[in-house]
């Protein structure tokens, strides 16, 4: 979080040769006096891409902003520069309204957030929180929320409203630990919220939230600014608040006016033919994938999933939903192999009881998995390549030496996805949606019987959303069984043919999708 | 019960302190299959216990946990830590009986205890498996003939080895098998099998002894691994503050820096680390070291001395017998420091300034290392053991400290290796008194370059960067290091 030291005019002054102290003063005098951040001539690159190009933009006080546009423009890099202008090339300067109760200051909220635990670190693992482990090393939700508003000197009971707004009071006591990505950011949101800066940007906000919640940040958003703070929202949703007043995209590196959520400007290619190796039908080791027959999962008092029951056949399609929280992720770790309270009757694997003597990794080597987890906690030392090559082990990084076989099939989809021109650059540089597309390909690369595909929109464009879904249907038309997650019926793979709907821990619905 | 190692002829002694070898990933083909179908029981479900079991489980093999009475009837912790991942849970009467395994995964100080309840209702032909020699090899604990008493120790905190498995990967790993008890000579499958459940035989397995693991084990912890450390801590902490630099900035530097240091040593060994200082730092920390490791020799020899002949563990066994009373009030002690009562200062200190400023650790961690090494190799213990025991384990230790200081590291320590720590500590300090006379801000607190011109003479740093890389723990460690290539890097402050 930045805080200007002189809330009333503070510049980052960098000399560019023509851009001298005295031309920016005369030049915007009159601009600085109504916005609250202005930004001129900013520079940014990246090794030898430029993702800035003498970028401008006035952000005048009391104006709502949607900034949209292709994945990879440059829109996480501005957001993060205007909340912390560190060593930029450009000229930042902050003019905050001396007369307004709210903090002067920007706070920029993340796509996605690392969370610490009580020691400072932030070194958890994939699927860590299933693990139950009495000794509790990280904080409760609440005794974060204390914790924040201390620091921020705020009102614990300011905060109730948008805790229940979005849904958050039933993780009150839960363990940071214990959240799912989504209900990460849902935290993030309502600690901003409750925060109140004068400008707050929100990086991705609806990622992950369900059509409730979202509806419900919303009414928040246009409550904030009717009391003097304002926004930007980094996101290619169409149902923003009703207050947004400019669209605006970054398109070579500069601001671009846009007019509203609805564009095309990134020319779709057509699919190509699918590599052979994933035209053929995977080979089925029994006809029925899941099966569950009254399970239960209980985190201490907490009932979990309550008596599902649910059958999924060799080569059907199905959508998963339910509200955040409802208990999507723990169904589906728990065909993952990734649960540790799998290990009871009534829980049946591609044909198999589970806990009959088979290891995870017989399991996995028949899933084809993209989860926002599996991304978060993905190996920061892997490249695209590696990455790819690491789905034929099911292995979060690549550990071993690839023959030379699977070396062509790598090669293979990284031209086919268009990865090639980063394939050696570091998975977690690349802008989400390319990092998506190689978690896809890491997911089919090994021609799975299931896939499963939490969220895999989640981030990206619509054209990529778009493109994506088109992949999953031609794939999956080989007979390769599905299992989407999806908030958005807009962005649905077409495919789909069946639906289970979950809700607080019970299937509430099971239908077949017309 | 005797010393097992004094009650073995010369012969014999070192023969089985030089069972090392680096084990070859197909030797482990064979999976899990020597124990699969198998029951096996653990005992104990702390950090260890659970998540080694977690990793068995999901390695497709047959796990449940024996507690006592009482931790079941109280809902003890090891209790909840079991039952709420699911596990089957039992008291010994119930579940050893028919245990094709069991599993000893408590604490040293309750071997004795625990190995003699479990003894006459272990099955026969049945195994017992340890992860640390201790109680075999210096109590001397004799196990019933038709029982195999195998060891599989991971050489990583219990969390990093639920976290590396979990990747699809492991842990370095350390196997033995007692040839007092392997009558069927079905120990060593057994062991490795065991291996591949906890996702160990992917990340380098080091075959041992009983007696090379106890001798290395202790030498390492009681020296380098936490004993120097602290001591090093205490002093170039006490000196910043001597030297008027800000308590929170030198609580800082010496909290996280032995850290963000021995993160280098992991990745490039002694010489890894000694390249991260500037060529003149570089030199003035060899020379530091070298004098050093001729102040600190004899204190080194006198611990892998004492380790050797059972001094040692008959000192800590009285202690035991005595309600541990010296443990607790050394312990009260360290708490006590200046050190660990100075929280650390709200300072942006960086990851190369880490190097500049604290050239004092690195000359004690190079120093150390060397030392642990060349002490544990004159005393017959094997190149690969000595590496895993003093540089491989360093950056783990570190890392403790990082987290809470010297009182984390002596809490996630067992209470073995924190009672020699404080008796190296104890001797280390008086030892030390007239060098650390010489030390002055530039070693620790301030930059080391800072005012200096750089240059130095071509022919000595060629001398100094040879001796450095052509030291046998550096040999052996870039054999070693190339089965760890995958191991995750600890994230730093």
């Amino acid at each position: 979080m930045y805080q200007p030291k002189d809330t009333s005019s503070y510049s980052f002054v960098f000399n560019r040769g023509y851009c001298t102290l005295y031309n920016l003063f005369i030049r915007n005098w009159k601009i600085m006096s109504e916005s609250v951040v202005n930004i001129l001539n900013l520079n940014v690159r990246f090794k030898d891409k430029i993702v800035l190009d003498h970028l401008s933009w006035n952000i005048v006080r009391g104006q709502n902003w949607v900034l949209n546009g292709i994945s990879g423009s440059g829109k996480t890099t501005l957001a993060q520069l205007i909340e912390t202008p560190k060593g930029i090339d450009g000229t930042i300067t902050y003019n905050f309204d001396k007369n307004s109760p709210l903090p002067r200051q920007v706070l920029y909220v993340s796509n996605w957030y690392h969370f610490r635990n009580l020691e400072g670190d932030a070194n958890f693992y994939y699927q860590q929180r299933y693990n139950r482990k009495q000794a509790r090393d990280t904080l409760t939700v609440s005794g974060d929320f204390q914790v924040f508003g201390k620091e921020k000197n705020l009102d614990i009971a300011d905060a109730d409203r948008i805790i229940d707004a979005l849904g958050y009071r039933e993780l009150l006591d839960s363990q940071l630990i214990e959240l799912s990505s989504g209900e990460h950011k849902k935290l993030q949101l309502i600690k901003a919220l409750w925060l109140k800066p004068q400008l707050l940007i929100l990086d991705q906000p609806y990622a992950g939230l369900d059509v409730a919640s979202r509806k419900n940040l919303n009414t928040l958003l246009e409550e904030l600014s009717s009391i003097g703070s304002q926004y930007i929202l980094i996101t290619n949703d169409s149902s923003v608040p009703n207050n947004v007043h400019m669209y605006a995209q970054i398109i070579d590196g500069k601001l671009v006016a846009a007019d509203t959520n609805n564009h095309h400007h990134e020319i779709l290619h057509e699919l190509e033919p699918l590599p052979e190796f994933l035209t053929e039908k995977p080979v089925y080791h029994a006809d029925q994938v899941v099966k569950m027959i009254d399970m239960n999962i209980h985190y201490g008092e907490k009932q979990v999933l309550n008596h599902i029951n649910w059958e999924v056949k060799a080569g059907e399609k199905w959508l998963l939903q339910g509200h955040n929280g409802s208990g999507k992720s723990t169904l589906l770790s728990l065909v993952c192999a990734d649960h540790p309270q799998s290990y009871v009757d009534g829980l049946f694997l591609f044909g198999k009881q589970r806990g009959s003597g088979e290891s995870i990794w017989d399991i996995k080597e028949k899933i084809g998995l993209i989860s926002p987890e599996l991304h978060w906690y993905f190996d920061p030392a892997a490249t695209v390549f590696t990455s790819i090559a690491s789905g034929f082990y099911d292995s979060i990084g690549l550990f071993k030496q690839l023959p030379y076989s699977q070396t062509v099939k790598v090669r293979e989809i990284i031209a086919f996805l268009n990865l090639k021109d980063v394939q050696h650059e570091l998975l977690n540089t690349l802008p989400l949606g390319k990092q998506r597309l190689a978690l896809l390909a890491r997911a089919i690369i090994k021609n799975p019987e299931l896939l499963i595909l939490d969220e895999p929109c989640q981030g990206l464009d619509n054209d990529q959303t778009q493109y994506f879904n088109k992949f999953v249907d031609k794939l999956c038309a080989n007979g390769t069984t599905l299992i989407y997650v999806g908030h958005y019926e807009s962005a649905l793979p077409s495919c789909l043919e069946k639906r289970i709907l979950l809700d607080k821990g019970h299937v509430v619905k099971i239908e077949t999708i017309q | 019960m005797a010393n097992y190692f004094n009650s073995l002829p010369l012969r014999e002694q070192l023969n089985q302190l030089g069972v090392c070898e680096f084990m070859d990933i197909a030797e482990f083909a064979d999976g899990v299959a020597a124990l699969k179908g198998k029951k096996i029981v653990i005992v104990g479900a702390g950090a260890q216990g659970l998540n080694q079991g977690l990793n068995l489980r999901d390695s497709g093999l047959d796990i449940s946990y024996a507690l006592r009475q009482e931790a079941i009837d109280n809902k003890r912790d090891s209790w909840k830590n079991a039952t709420d991942n699911n596990f089957k849970v039992g008291t010994f009467e119930e579940l050893i009986p028919g245990a094709d395994v069991v599993v000893n995964l408590t604490p040293d100080k309750q071997h004795t205890a625990v190995v003699t309840k479990i003894m006459p209702l272990m099955k026969k032909n049945s195994t017992l498996l340890y992860s640390h020699g201790f109680n075999i090899v210096e109590e001397g604990m004799q196990i019933r003939k038709d029982i195999t008493v195998i060891m599989v120790a991971p050489k990583c905190p219990g969390s990093e080895v639920r976290a590396e498995y979990l990747r699809g990967f492991g842990v370095p790993t350390l196997i033995a098998v007692h040839p007092e008890n392997d009558p069927e000579g079905k120990g060593l499958e057994q062991a490795k099998a065991y291996c591949v459940g906890t996702g160990g035989h992917r990340a380098g397995v080091l075959r041992s002894s009983f007696v090379a693991e106890v001798k290395s084990d202790l030498m390492g912890e009681q020296t380098i691994l936490c004993g120097l450390l602290q001591t090093g801590s205490i002093l170039s902490f006490d000196k910043m503050l001597e030297k008027g630099i800000d308590p929170g900035y030198a609580s800082k530097l010496v909290q996280y820096g032995v850290e963000v240091i021995t993160e280098a040593l992991k990745h490039g060994g002694v010489s890894g680390m000694m390249d991260r200082l500037s060529n003149p730092a570089k030199i003035a920390a060899f020379k530091i070291s070298e004098e050093l490791k001729t102040i600190m020799r004899p204190l080194f020899q006198k611990h892998q001395d004492d380790i050797m002949s059972g001094e040692f563990s008959s000192t800590m066994m009285k202690d035991w017998a005595n309600g541990d009373a010296n443990l607790l009030k050394w312990r009260a002690e360290t708490g006590e420091t200046a050190f660990e009562k100075t929280p650390a200062g709200d300072v942006k200190i960086g990851e190369q300034e880490y190097f500049d400023n604290y050239t004092l650790m690195v000359a004690f961690i190079r120093a150390g290392v060397e030392l642990a090494f060349e002490t544990m190799v004159e005393a017959g213990i094997k190149a690969e053991s000595a590496y895993y025991e003093s540089l491989h384990e360093t950056p783990l230790i570190a890392n403790t400290i990082a987290r809470k200081k010297l009182f984390e590291m002596n809490r996630v320590i067992s209470d073995t290796a924190e009672y020699g720590c404080y008796l190296f500590d104890q001797a280390c300090k008086p030892l030390l008194a007239g060098f650390m006379k010489t030390v002055d801000t530039d070693l620790v607190g301030k930059n080391f370059n800072e005012g200096k011109s750089g240059s130095v003479d071509n022919a000595e740093l060629v001398h100094i960067n040879a001796i450095l890389r052509d030291h046998p723990v550096e040999v052996v460690g870039r054999k070693l290091r190339k089965a760890m290539t995958a191991m995750k890097s600890i994230k730093t402050a």
